[in-house]
């Protein structure tokens, strides 16, 4: 079956299979920044934004996202054009291996959008769903509050 | 210092922060074929039949290995230096099968569904033989022997199941303890736990234009994958390549060879590129863990707390192979009597004993962090019978820069080990740091009440290793770019720790230029030297260590070049931001104008020099934890409040990077103290193979950590380098143990301390 | 797996149509959090009921809530009619659930019909006395979903379309109460407590107890010492001593029998305190 959809921006309109995962289809049209981790939606590695919602894409059939807007890391920004999270996170030295970092940044992304002046506590709430074996969290807290100060102050797009 | 010691932002940090495709699985290979291993569901079980004739008739199936089709060879899968220290007791695929997600064979098909279905269609019938589940069963009489193969080499006593044993005397133990005027004895117990890197293991395995095998593995130990695959399959070592890219994270589950010899023998046979990677639930069946243990501690004291005596027996569980059976078992108390180093008589004993179970292996603190649990609950312990502070008795007991301990030279690294002096200990800081900053006297044993909730405070201490002393070897490379700028290989391997970075500061500092006139290319068996690899907590001290020679070296070449230009001697001369830099006079000449000149001018080279080192000695960090929790006395769930963690690393060479190791090391550690556990079936099966059943930690678990650096200068380390990456995990499960008997009064010996065990021990005492 | 086809139905009538024809071989899908995780393997055809119309939160004359089958956990726990209902209980009860990507997909449909023992949902659903709408081949039917639990409702359900939960409006409060091993967990226990209290005494109680391991059950023993009685200490303690005596218990890979009904007696303690609490005052 063929779907359409937006994909960071852009029309797509591709073959798929009925039982296919959005996180098979997402990494077969080049979005590597999905990444797998468990497939049974506990780890939150493969989490990407279906109309500005965080979604796990091991568990979202591709089909679901027909005639829907998927954001995966690759829209935020790029290596030329940082966008402010990935850039606090940078900062702050809340990537280790990095493996959880663009789920990590699209649930910071959607908190932000919500909430322009999250607690610490809020935060820990908003990224819980997303693992990290690495950095112990504190460093992507104190990223995501960076971010959201700096939001505030404008530097945000 | 312009560079060390700064929170510089990672080199590699960029295309992780976008999302590049910079991770093993994320190339495509046109081509590429599936592997998948069929797993034993059985835990102890010789093959009596294998027919892979269905299996091979599915359109798709490209080929199925077993152990009637490959070499027979000997080895392990731990990725050690050589000699090996681990027995060879492993095969690319045997008739018998020894833990329930043991490999009996392997396919390779164009797809993963075909690849699956195949599986399936793989018949096999099993003889079961009786199992071993049990590590206090192995040894006895009449037990299941479980490496009965001829041709298996150094087990310490295969018939009764001995993977490794230990015996280790200091002194009189007997005279120590019938001096002691006070004896405790604890024995605490580690289940299975696992490391769970969100990254499964994963690897691609192809043959090159010239026919050589590449394989590109998410590893810890890439010269390693090459030595023992070249074993395993009896190729010559120069066929393979192995390239590491970046990894999802590793621990010491990535410091095993257990993929990525199937993919080159299956790559090999079907002559494309294979990709294979673990599910979740493989991951749990059929990856490494922790080596689970019983340790028994001893210990006796004059009445004044001078510790006299320490024993420490351990029974040790390597499960179904022996992998790092005997390293984790000497390093249970290679890693921990020393820090109790003025105890006169010392006696440590133990074995590691197989069991059809799953297989344990290197894990983050490697037996130190078992080791710890149980000798600092029992300080705990002591302190309390003494009537002491237990802050006190360990600043009253423990080693001090300029001190030595008789362990060093009497454990090795599977061998004898090596005298060293401490020469820099920061630990009587860390100390009054943490209690400081935790509220040690005003909240220890006042039972503060919130509710059903009671506080308590719990402290515990510990050490590691830098490296391993005259095995770990690692090579650098610096390379000078004519416009100044430098390469720098390394074979060191960053698993997200940050080490491409930290070696990029250290040359960086000794070249006299910022961090972004480095360029690092790490972990490629073809195009950089030699290092062991990431574990034993060695890279910013071995493969620093190499680093800071080879970029010294490279500066005295430059500075020959520069005084040839200046007209200054060369030992007049300096680097400094990007410039040749004459001490004396103050003239100077950019690097840039250095690096044409040898490259197109005037006496034509390349500049470039190698340097390695070996670990001379292995200089311990030190790190001080202590543990707020509230503990609910009707449900028994304990929540840690606070925790801190305050480490002597020497020189933080990358502040930012080194706090987010200790903060991550301690949020493991919190993990298998409160809930972390490997269910195990009474078929020897895993119960709880995914992580819905088997919890980490998440944000809204953990408190604020607070990871603290007191800064020492390691004489032999670069710029005072010693290691962070291992201790912190040490320290959790004695502290919250700790914590958790100041609140409530009830000692707990196994972890994890789930609301069932702490309310049973809370019900159990009233 | 084996699914074929997938379908995006545009009302009830076309998702039950769908479903009857493959006749066991198909599947509604709503979120698909559980469906993804472990389809039937038989199951060939996927019928997408997530813009069937079945979304929507409203309140119904009487003050109740009237949630579609389809609206999601997170649509529900950021909901002003949820915020609105009961002092914002379910909004309460929704933040326990899963974690955030996941509620954004789970619906509260799925969740009744996966109807997981270890679930809050339930638990929360039956304290509340929930009542469930479904249409099938003949009609559209009715009934409260504790009673419909006791039917075979799996097999309900493989011929009809869940299409709304009702939720009535309740005089007084409700707290909810879980334990779990960490964050993000499903529940070792959990309870659902609701009070109404007329002149100083209570008026009504709703206890349930599920993840016992077994689904929610209503301990209408506790309720009953509790009605009529001033919900003083002693007596929410008495009611908790009681729900473990009431409450069937077993043990699971995550707790034991005996762990679960030593602290059946505080939380359901601790659900009912907060309820109290709450509802001083109240009519
Ligand atoms: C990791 C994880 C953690 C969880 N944690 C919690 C928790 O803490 N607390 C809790 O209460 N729950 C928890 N859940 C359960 C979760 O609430 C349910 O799985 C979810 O609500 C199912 O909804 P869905 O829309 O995704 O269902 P789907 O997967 O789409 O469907 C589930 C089943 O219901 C059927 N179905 C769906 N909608 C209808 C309908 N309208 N009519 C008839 N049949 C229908 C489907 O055919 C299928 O059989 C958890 C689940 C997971 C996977
Ligand atoms: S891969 Fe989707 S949640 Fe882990
Ligand atoms: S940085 Fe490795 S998992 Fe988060």
């Amino acid at each position: 079956m063929k779907v359409y959809f937006e994909l960071n921006g852009e029309q797509k309109y591709v073959e798929i299979k009925p039982g296919e995962r959005l996180l098979d289809l997402l990494r077969r049209l080049g979005m590597k920044s999905v990444k797998e981790g468990c497939r049974t939606g506990e780890c939150g590695s493969c989490t990407v934004l279906l109309d500005g919602r965080p979604v796990r894409s091991c568990l979202t059939f591709a089909a679901k996202a027909k005639g829907h807007r998927i954001t995966t890391l690759e829209g935020l920004g790029s290596p030329e054009d940082l966008h402010p999270l990935q850039e606090a996170f940078l900062e702050t030295g809340a990537i280790q291996c990095g493996f959880c970092t663009p789920g990590m940044i699209l649930v910071a992304y959607h908190l932000l959008s919500h909430n322009p002046d999250p607690t610490p506590e809020e935060v820990r709430e908003a990224i819980s769903g997303n693992l990290c074996r690495c950095t112990g969290y504190a460093k992507i807290v104190d990223a995501v509050l960076l971010a959201a100060e700096r939001k505030r102050k404008g530097d945000w797009r | 210092m312009k560079v060390v010691g700064k929170s510089v932002r990672k080199v590699d940090g960029i295309p992780l922060a976008t999302g590049q495709p910079v991770f093993t699985l994320d190339v495509d290979l046109p081509g590429a074929a599936v592997g998948k291993v069929l797993r034993s569901p059985y835990a102890h079980a010789e093959i009596v039949r294998i027919d892979t004739k269905k299996a091979e008739e599915l359109p798709g199936v490209l080929c199925i290995l077993h152990h009637g089709n490959v070499p027979r060879t000997p080895y392990t899968t731990a990725g050690q230096g050589w000699p090996e220290p681990s027995p060879y007791d492993t095969f690319l695929f045997d008739k018998k099968v020894r833990f329930v997600g043991d490999r009996v064979a392997a396919v390779a098909a164009i797809s993963e569904e075909i690849a699956d279905e195949a599986l399936r269609l793989i018949e096999v019938e099993y003889r079961e033989l009786p199992a071993v589940l049990d590590p206090e069963e192995a040894t006895a009489p009449g037990a299941p022997v479980i490496h009965d193969e001829e041709d298996a080499r150094g087990i310490h006593d295969p018939q009764r199941n001995i993977a490794a044993a230990i015996d280790i005397r200091v002194g009189d133990i007997e005279r120590g303890f019938s001096e002691s005027d006070v004896v405790v004895e604890t024995t605490c117990e580690f289940p299975y736990v696992q490391h769970v890197p969100l990254e499964p293991h994963c690897v691609v395995a192809y043959l090159d234009e010239e026919d050589r095998l590449v394989i590109r593995s998410a590893t810890q130990v890439p010269f390693h994958v090459r030595r023992i695959v070249a074993r395993a399959l009896g190729l010559p070592l120069s066929r393979i390549r192995v390239v590491k890219p970046r990894i999802g994270g590793g621990f010491g589950t990535k410091q095993e060879i257990i993929l990525e010899d199937v993919a080159a023998a299956l790559a090999l046979r079907v002559r494309r590129p294979v990709v294979m990677k673990y599910t979740r639930a493989e991951e749990f069946t059929s990856a490494r863990t922790r080596h689970p243990m019983k340790v028994r501690v001893k210990l006796g004291a004059k009445k004044d707390g001078r510790i006299h005596a320490i024993e420490m027996d351990v029974l040790s569980n390597t499960g179904a192979y022996g992998t790092h059976s005997l390293t984790v078992l000497s390093n249970v108390g290679s890693k921990t009597l020393p820090l109790y180093n003025k105890a006169p008589h010392l006696w440590f004993h133990g074995k590691a004993v197989y069991t059809n179970l799953p297989v344990a292996g290197a894990y983050r603190g490697y037996g130190a962090t078992q080791g710890y649990f149980a000798l600092e609950v029992a300080i705990d312990e002591l302190a309390e019978k003494l009537g002491m502070d237990p802050l006190e008795l360990r600043l009253k007991n423990h080693i001090r820069a300029g001190e030595s301990s008789p362990i060093f030279e009497k454990i090795g690294e599977g061998r004898e080990g090596k005298a060293q002096v401490v020469k820099s200990c920061a630990l009587a800081e860390c100390i009054r740091e943490g209690a400081k900053r935790i509220g040690w006297y005003e909240k220890r044993g006042k039972h503060l009440w919130d509710g059903p909730w009671v506080h308590g405070v719990g402290m515990a201490v510990a050490m590691q290793g830098s490296g391993i002393t005259d095995i770990d070897m690692a090579a650098a490379t610096v390379v000078m770019n004519e416009d100044g700028t430098f390469r720098l290989l390394v074979g060191a391997t960053d698993l997200g720790t940050g080490s491409d970075t930290i070696l990029a500061q250290i040359a960086a500092e000794t070249l006299g230029v910022p961090v972004e006139a480095i360029s690092v290319y790490s972990s490629d068996t073809d195009f950089t030297p030699f290092d062991t690899g990431a574990y034993a907590s060695s890279t910013t001290y071995v493969s620093g260590g190499a680093v800071l020679r080879a970029a010294r070296e490279v500066k005295r070449r430059i500075l020959e070049v520069g005084a040839a230009i200046l007209g200054d001697p060369p030992e007049d001369l300096d680097l400094a931001e990007s410039y040749v830099v004459s001490k004396k006079t103050g003239k100077r000449v950019p690097l840039s104008e250095v690096g044409h000149r040898a490259m197109y001018v005037t006496d034509q080279k390349h500049i470039i020099a190698t340097a390695s080192f070996v670990a001379p000695e292995s200089p311990p960090p030190f790190a001080a934890f202590f543990a707020e929790v509230a503990v609910d006395t009707e449900t028994g769930i304990v929540r840690v409040v606070r925790f801190v963690g305050v480490a002597d690393c020497g020189t933080p060479i990358n502040p930012a990077l080194a706090e987010g190791q200790l903060e991550g090391a301690i949020v493991q550690g919190i993990g298998h103290t409160l809930y972390e556990e490997m269910l195990i079936s009474s078929r020897g099966g895993v119960r709880n193979p995914s992580l819905f059943d088997y919890r980490i930690p998440t944000a809204a678990d953990v408190p604020e950590i607070e990871a603290v650096l007191i800064p020492t200068d390691e004489p032999t380390g670069p710029y005072g380098a010693k290691s962070i990456g291992e201790i912190g995990i040490n320290g959790p499960a004695p502290a919250i143990a700790n914590a958790i008997y100041d609140a409530v009064g009830v000692r707990l010996y196994r972890i994890p301390f789930t609301p069932e065990r702490v309310l049973r021990a809370l019900r159990t005492r009233s | 797996m084996a699914i074929r086809r997938y379908h995006y139905a545009r009302d009830v009538d076309e998702a039950l149509s769908l479903l009857l024809a493959y006749e066991g071989r198909g599947a509604l899908l709503a979120g698909g959090v559980d469906l993804a995780r472990g389809p039937g393997t038989d199951v060939e055809g996927l019928i997408d009921i997530t813009a069937a119309g079945l979304g929507g939160i409203s309140r119904d004359a009487k003050k109740g809530l009237v949630i579609g089958a389809t609206v999601t956990l997170e649509e529900i726990r950021t909901s002003r009619e949820a915020r609105d209902y009961l002092g914002g209980f379910l909004t309460e009860v929704m933040r326990h659930v899963a974690t955030l990507p996941l509620r954004c997909m789970a619906t509260l449909g799925g969740a009744v019909v996966s109807a997981h023992p270890w679930a809050d949902i339930p638990t929360a659903l039956i304290a509340l006395g929930a009542e469930v709408a479904w249409r099938n081949e003949e009609r559209e039917e009715r009934a409260p979903l504790e009673e419909l639990y006791r039917r075979p409702f799996r097999a309900i359900f493989r011929r009809a379309v869940l299409t709304e939960v009702r939720l009535p409006a309740w005089g007084g409060a409700f707290a909810f109460e879980k334990v779990s091993r960490n964050a993000g967990d499903i529940a070792l226990l959990n309870c659902a407590c609701g009070l109404g209290v007329k002149d100083g005494k209570v008026a009504w109680a709703r206890v349930a107890v599920g993840a016992t391991p077994y689904r929610a059950a209503r301990l209408t023993g506790v309720e009953e010492l509790l009605v009529g009685e001033s919900p003083s200490a002693e007596l929410l303690a008495e009611a908790g001593r009681k729900a473990a005596a009431e409450a069937k218990v077993g043990d699971d890979l995550r707790a034991s029998a005996e762990w679960r009904r030593a602290v059946i007696p505080a939380l359901v303690r601790r659900a009912l305190e907060r309820a109290a609490r709450e509802v001083k005052g109240d009519a």
